[in-house]
């Protein structure tokens, strides 16, 4: 696809957007799922009985995930500080986006998600809110924080609270970097051990993606982090301030970087065998001599939006083996999206307590395997792949009962049926909608288009 | 990692490693407090100010602690002299700083118990460690390690309506 393609179809997406949006006012409703036959009924589902409800919630409070919806509801967090490629537009412009979110969330997962933007000033407030708002739900996303504020609010709320909480843009784009590499690596036969992995750009997503690779069984002293001031390692100049405002990327200066490269971007690529790059927009971000200096097979994630550090027939020319961007007009889409419906079913089926790297391995092995026979251009699965959610659910669940995060017991394969069921169901009464008309169809386009 | 870290006096060969550390110790200073900006086109001061350190023993002690053959921490003591109190000497702390992957791991102790040893050798018997009240790390060091507050020194810029 041309540049200049390129531009029409975001453009015409633009507009698209914005119409539907006038016409549909809001991407998700809340619709009672209880028959309300006549007037008595309101007697159980409202006063006078339903306060024998709240008496037996108010001696137990975990019954709260069994005698409401709290079970099957998360909530979208945002302050409206890093959204998309915007930047700092505020909590109600965020709202869209978070609509959106939530919109995947049921279509994928089944899952109530409440998008919920907020105003605050910083993150201790944030922080506050999302402790105040906890007995309403099963599960937090946060959602485009700006970073490093993100990385503080994920760590504090995580240790404080009793629900599992998710900051998609590190822990989703995270677990589906990793799924990628395993079958990358798979592909090319070399083992995550050996692996040497430069990562370019040291933001939200790649800082927690060191992490979670680290976790997973790569070495860290075979990992690189290279950002805007250079490779990262211990004696570089800013070690100080990110000791203070970047205590995660401080720590992975100290535990990576074996080999104590210093310098910029080809510095750090060069020998290395995979490259993830979430820098900034290419197509000249990453130069064909630089992917040409890296082992054979090499490996290149390049994840820009919507133009990838390096075009993949460049990157491909100049000795990659495997690449991967965040485009779905490429093979290789590297998407959030394959993953968090998946996890959060799988947290709130097991009624998770909390959510780790662990089960962000678990998370992504499953995906990894969920593809039988990987090639070159077939590494990860498509958002079509329906199977994959309520895998990726039983995955999740299963683990977080093993590492005694759940609240409740099951096999792996218990767990698979009760997310299909559950996601079977939404699907139905989504499709019964649908075809009913009840969800209108899109302006200026017939039904079955 | 600090399985072999020496002690010792800093040598005329150690003034790059040592100036590169005193000057990350002032931009982090810097990061707390605005008033500690660093006046980066001065370094040729700060070099000189360290050889002077270097050659005047009696006024000034600086330690290095060095692993392999790289300086990897240092600490630098000014010795005032007390006109109206007793004792008559004080030894204050005025540079301190541990490069990152050598922290936590007793490099800091090292260094302090050869300053202490020095110190008594001298009968400097009150020792003061001056930073800037808003670094909060230096501040739980010296706290952690039994130093209490016993100066204040307050500021502010003045304004050009004032």
């Amino acid at each position: 696809m041309s540049f200049m393609e390129d531009l029409e179809r975001t453009e015409r997406y633009n507009k698209l957007a914005i119409e539907y949006s006038e016409y549909y006012k809001g991407k998700v409703r809340v619709v009672p799922k209880v028959p309300v036959r006549h007037l008595d009924d309101f007697s159980y589902w409202y006063t006078p009985g339903i306060a024998a409800v709240s008496t037996k919630i108010a001696s137990d409070k975990d019954l709260s995930f069994e005698l409401t919806g709290r079970w099957n509801s998360v909530a979208i967090l945002t302050d409206g500080t890093r959204v998309l490629g915007l930047g700092h537009v505020g909590p109600e412009a965020a709202m869209p986006v978070m609509e959106g979110k939530a919109l995947i969330f049921n279509f994928f997962g089944g899952v109530n998600a409440v998008p919920i933007p907020i105003r605050v000033k910083s993150q201790e407030e944030f922080i506050s809110v999302a402790k105040a708002l906890e007995p309403s739900f099963g599960g937090y996303n946060l959602e485009d924080i700006e970073s490093p504020k993100c990385f503080t609010i994920l760590e504090t709320l995580q240790k404080a609270l009793n629900i599992p909480v998710w900051h998609d843009d590190q822990l989703g784009t995270a677990s589906i970097i990793l799924a990628g590499l395993i079958n990358s690596l798979r592909l090319v036969g070399k083992r995550m051990e050996d692996a040497r992995v430069t990562f370019v750009g040291a933001g939200a997503a790649n800082i927690a993606a060191a992490f979670l690779l680290d976790a997973a069984g790569f070495n860290p002293k075979n990992i690189i982090l290279v950002d805007s001031k250079g490779i990262l390692e211990p004696e570089r100049e800013d070690m100080d301030v990110l000791m203070i405002n970047n205590p995660l990327k401080y720590q992975l200066a100290l535990k990576t970087n074996g080999d104590r490269v210093k310098g910029g971007i080809p510095e750090a690529i060069k020998g290395s065998d995979v490259v993830v790059s979430a820098a900034k927009q290419g197509p000249d971000t990453i130069k064909r001599d630089w992917i040409k200096a890296m082992e054979k097979d090499g490996i290149v994630f390049a994840l820009a939006n919507p133009v990838p550090e390096i075009w993949p027939d460049a990157a491909k020319e100049s000795g990659a083996k495997i690449v991967a961007t965040g485009r779905s007009d490429y093979p290789n889409q590297i998407n959030n999206s394959l993953v968090f419906p998946g996890v959060f079913r799988g947290v709130l089926d097991a009624r998770a307590k909390g959510v780790n790297f662990q089960v962000m391995v678990a998370a992504s092995n499953e995906i990894a395997n969920f593809i039988e026979d990987p090639t070159p251009d077939n590494i990860v699965p498509t958002m079509e792949d329906w199977e994959l959610y309520p895998s990726v659910a039983s995955a999740v669940a299963s683990k977080t009962v093993e590492m005694k995060l759940a609240r409740k017991t099951g096999t792996k394969q218990k767990f698979f049926d009760i997310a299909s069921e559950i996601i079977q169901e939404n699907r139905n009464i989504y499709m019964d909608l649908l075809d009913r008309n009840l969800v209108k169809p899109l302006p200026g386009v017939r039904k079955n288009d | 990692m600090t399985e072999n870290i020496v002690i010792r006096r800093m040598k005329a060969e150690d003034l790059d490693a040592a100036l590169d550390q005193v000057i990350r110790l002032k931009r982090l200073n810097a990061e707390f407090d605005s008033i500690f900006n660093v006046a980066e086109e001065s370094k040729s001061d700060f070099r000189d100010h360290l050889n002077e350190a270097l050659s005047d023993g009696d006024r000034y002690i600086v330690l290095v602690a060095e692993a392999g053959s790289k300086v990897v921490g240092l600490v630098k003591v000014d010795i005032h002299t007390r006109l109206y109190y007793k004792p008559k000497y004080e030894a204050r702390i005025v540079e301190f700083y541990v490069m990152p992957e050598y922290r936590r791991k007793n490099t800091g102790k090292l260094l302090m118990d050869e300053l202490y040893r020095i110190l008594k050798e001298r009968k400097i018997r009150l020792i003061t460690a001056e930073f800037p009240s808003l670094n909060l790390i230096a501040l739980g060091f010296y706290k952690g390690i039994g130093y209490r507050e016993v100066v204040s020194v307050y500021g502010k810029m003045i304004e050009d309506d004032e």
